[in-house]
């Protein structure tokens, strides 16, 4: 290439490289640098790596990046293990099938904070689960759902909220496959489980990662859901983020961030790999 | 043993019925053809036949046992797909042996009829590429190799060789026949192409508005439709309105049309005393003849490379003539005759 492609080239690049280079890199540049000390906005600038060797040790932050993986993790593996037969099922338009499908994606319209709220009133101790299980006699009183300590309220609010944008995803890739390769398989004596593990998982694979992925960072560093629906005794990563920016420990705020992000692309880089593997059968390529 | 029966068999989807009322049988390695306009309901037949489609009524048996409602992938066919339908992500190889693997056949096994069939297909080279890097003469290959793996009682086909240009169809259509014969195999074939059916089959079934309009082997779909619609369907033909005027002896009749009188020869008799009657452009004899002469005026003349397609007049109704000589010339008319068993009844004029 002469220097004026070159030239050219990066013209035509600027807009986006400048967006991600000067909002989205500044941003992250600022972290990393404050979680060595540096870019301090109560004090002294100084580079240490004492902030990361404090946190590490903390008992809290430890657990808090089990947790935050724990959800990440089970709540994009949940909103694709739900989404998937759906995209089957609506892979081809049948009466209802629009309806349907409208239905399903309505939590995309629903502001998390404002589900988490229907939730918990739905499960507080004088809510409706409670009253229509008294009712029926199963449980003799009412039951502390709420806030539980395995966080079954965050992974049920998660996947609610996470599923229809999974099978926005999954419903393109999968209705994309042509019916001939599926009544292919058929005719070589593929049933329908085969269909989907032999055509159907290894064609959608991209999607079930971007699904996977994306599912995964949002989870990762919930806060909203956390903070109505989860345990009391498990902080998330983002909940330490913002109880050490509130008492203005902006240093360690930055070491959660970054270790955010970390997480975020390391489990990000692994759920597309395992997908990958387990949906291809055993191979990577 | 027959490989398939189909029996009574209909297809309705709402109103619209796909087809009607459908019986046959296909033979042990006999190779026959669904032909007819798109919308005739040969796909949907063969769709009913693989199992993809539930016959609204009626039987389909396969080696002599009723499938009519087990699913595709538990009855012994094989079908190879107008789109090829090559799993994407699989190797040549891994496509050929998707049946097998789904059959849990024995490595070993496995391997040595992948190696047979490429070998036969001349596909060897191409094991480890995607479908995505082959020729589409290579990918139709293919489909027909994982057909031929399964060993199936019956290989379906549904028009596979529309999406190749014209030199390769001719090789490909070749080879399909000799491959069907060398598995003697039980062939179903679809397609609207008459000229692919002429040159493949054993046996023609011509389907119009989801019935069979007539069955018989290419020769007799050929040298004697019975209808004005599989006379015009295959090959071309001038079909007439026709009175009988009388007899002219045994198995000779004397017709009024719109081109005169004429004379016709005929083992079965006509249908009827007003029908219709056809006889082929090639069939014209150049110059007069004992009997049928007529002499036509030139309208249009296309060369057609072999022979020249004159459109004539003959007294005003429209008529094709193919002559094989081109020395035709520049004339305005041309006198020729039609020979009487050239001239064939088709149905009673309602």
């Amino acid at each position: 290439m002469t220097w004026r492609s070159w030239l050219k080239l990066g013209l035509l690049l600027a807009p986006g490289l400048g967006l991600i280079l000067v909002f989205i890199g500044s941003v992250v540049y600022i972290a990393i640098a404050q979680s060595f000390g540096l870019f301090s906005l109560s004090g002294e600038s100084e580079f240490s790596l004492e902030y990361w060797s404090r946190m590490f040790e903390r008992l809290t932050y430890n657990r808090a990046i089990g947790y935050s993986l724990y959800v990440g993790f089970a709540s994009a593996f949940l909103a694709v293990l739900f989404a998937y037969p759906l995209a089957v099922w609506l892979r081809r338009p049948f009466p209802g099938s629009l309806t349907i499908s409208a239905v399903l994606k309505a939590p995309l319209l629903v502001h998390g904070l404002v589900a988490a709220f229907l939730y918990v009133n739905i499960i507080s101790y004088h809510g409706l689960v409670n009253q229509i299980m008294q009712g029926l006699g199963i449980w003799d009183g009412p039951h502390r759902l709420q806030n539980d300590s395995r966080a079954i309220g965050v992974l049920i609010l998660q996947t609610w909220k996470n599923m229809p944008f999974a099978l926005l995803l999954l419903v393109g890739s999968v209705s994309a496959i042509s019916d001939d390769v599926l009544d292919a398989a058929a005719d070589l004596g593929a049933g329908p489980f085969a269909r989907f593990r032999r055509v159907i998982a290894p064609l959608s694979v991209s999607a079930t990662q971007a699904a996977l992925v994306i599912v995964f960072v949002g989870a990762l560093a919930d806060f909203s859901f956390q903070v109505i629906a989860g345990p009391v005794n498990k902080q998330s990563l983002s909940q330490l983020m913002v109880f050490f920016k509130g008492y203005g420990r902006w240093h360690d705020a930055a070491v959660v961030a970054v270790t955010l992000m970390g997480l975020g692309i390391a489990g990000s880089a692994l759920l597309a790999l395992v997908s990958r593997f387990i949906l291809r059968g055993g191979r990577l390529s | 043993m027959k490989a398939v029966s189909v029996k009574n068999a209909s297809m309705h989807f709402g109103d619209f019925t796909a087809v009607q009322d459908v019986s046959f049988d296909v033979g042990e390695g006999e190779f026959i053809t669904l032909l007819g306009p798109s919308g005739c309901g040969k796909t949907t037949l063969l769709k009913m036949i693989s199992g993809f489609l539930q016959p609204s009524s009626g039987i389909i048996e396969i080696g002599g046992k009723d499938v009519t409602h087990v699913p595709p992938e538990r009855r012994d066919t094989a079908m190879c797909f107008q789109s090829y339908a090559l799993f994407p992500h699989l190797s040549v190889a891994d496509n050929l042996q998707f049946g097998l693997k789904q059959k849990r056949l024995l490595t070993a096994e496995r391997k040595q009829r992948l190696q047979d069939v490429a070998t036969k297909l001349d596909l060897t080279a191409q094991l480890d590429k995607l479908p995505n890097q082959l020729s589409g003469g290579q990918q139709q290959r293919v489909a027909l190799g994982r057909a031929l793996t399964m060993r199936p009682s019956v290989v379906l086909f549904d028009e596979p060789l529309s999406n190749l240009d014209a030199k390769l169809r001719d090789s490909v259509r070749m080879e399909i026949r000799k491959i069907q014969r060398d598995y003697n195999l039980a062939a179903i074939y679809v397609t609207h192409d008459q000229g692919e059916a002429l040159a493949m089959s054993d046996r023609i079934l011509i389907m119009n508005n989801g019935r069979i309009e007539q069955a018989g082997t290419p020769h007799e779909i050929y040298g004697t439709p019975n209808t004005s619609f599989v006379a015009d369907f295959i090959g071309d033909a001038n079909i007439l309105d026709a009175e009988v005027i009388g007899e002219e002896g045994a198995g000779r009749w004397r017709l009024g049309t719109q081109i005169g009188e004429l004379i016709a020869a005929s083992a079965a008799p006509p249908v009827a005393k007003t029908l219709k009657v056809c006889w082929r452009p090639e069939k014209a004899q150049f110059g007069p003849g004992t009997e049928n002469t007529i002499t036509a005026d030139i309208t249009h003349r296309a060369f057609q490379g072999n022979y020249t397609d004159l459109f004539v007049m003959i007294a005003s109704a429209p008529q094709r003539v193919q002559w094989r000589d081109n020395a035709v010339g520049l004339a305005d008319s041309l006198t020729m005759h039609i020979r009487p068993e050239d001239i064939i009844f088709l149905e009673a004029i309602a």
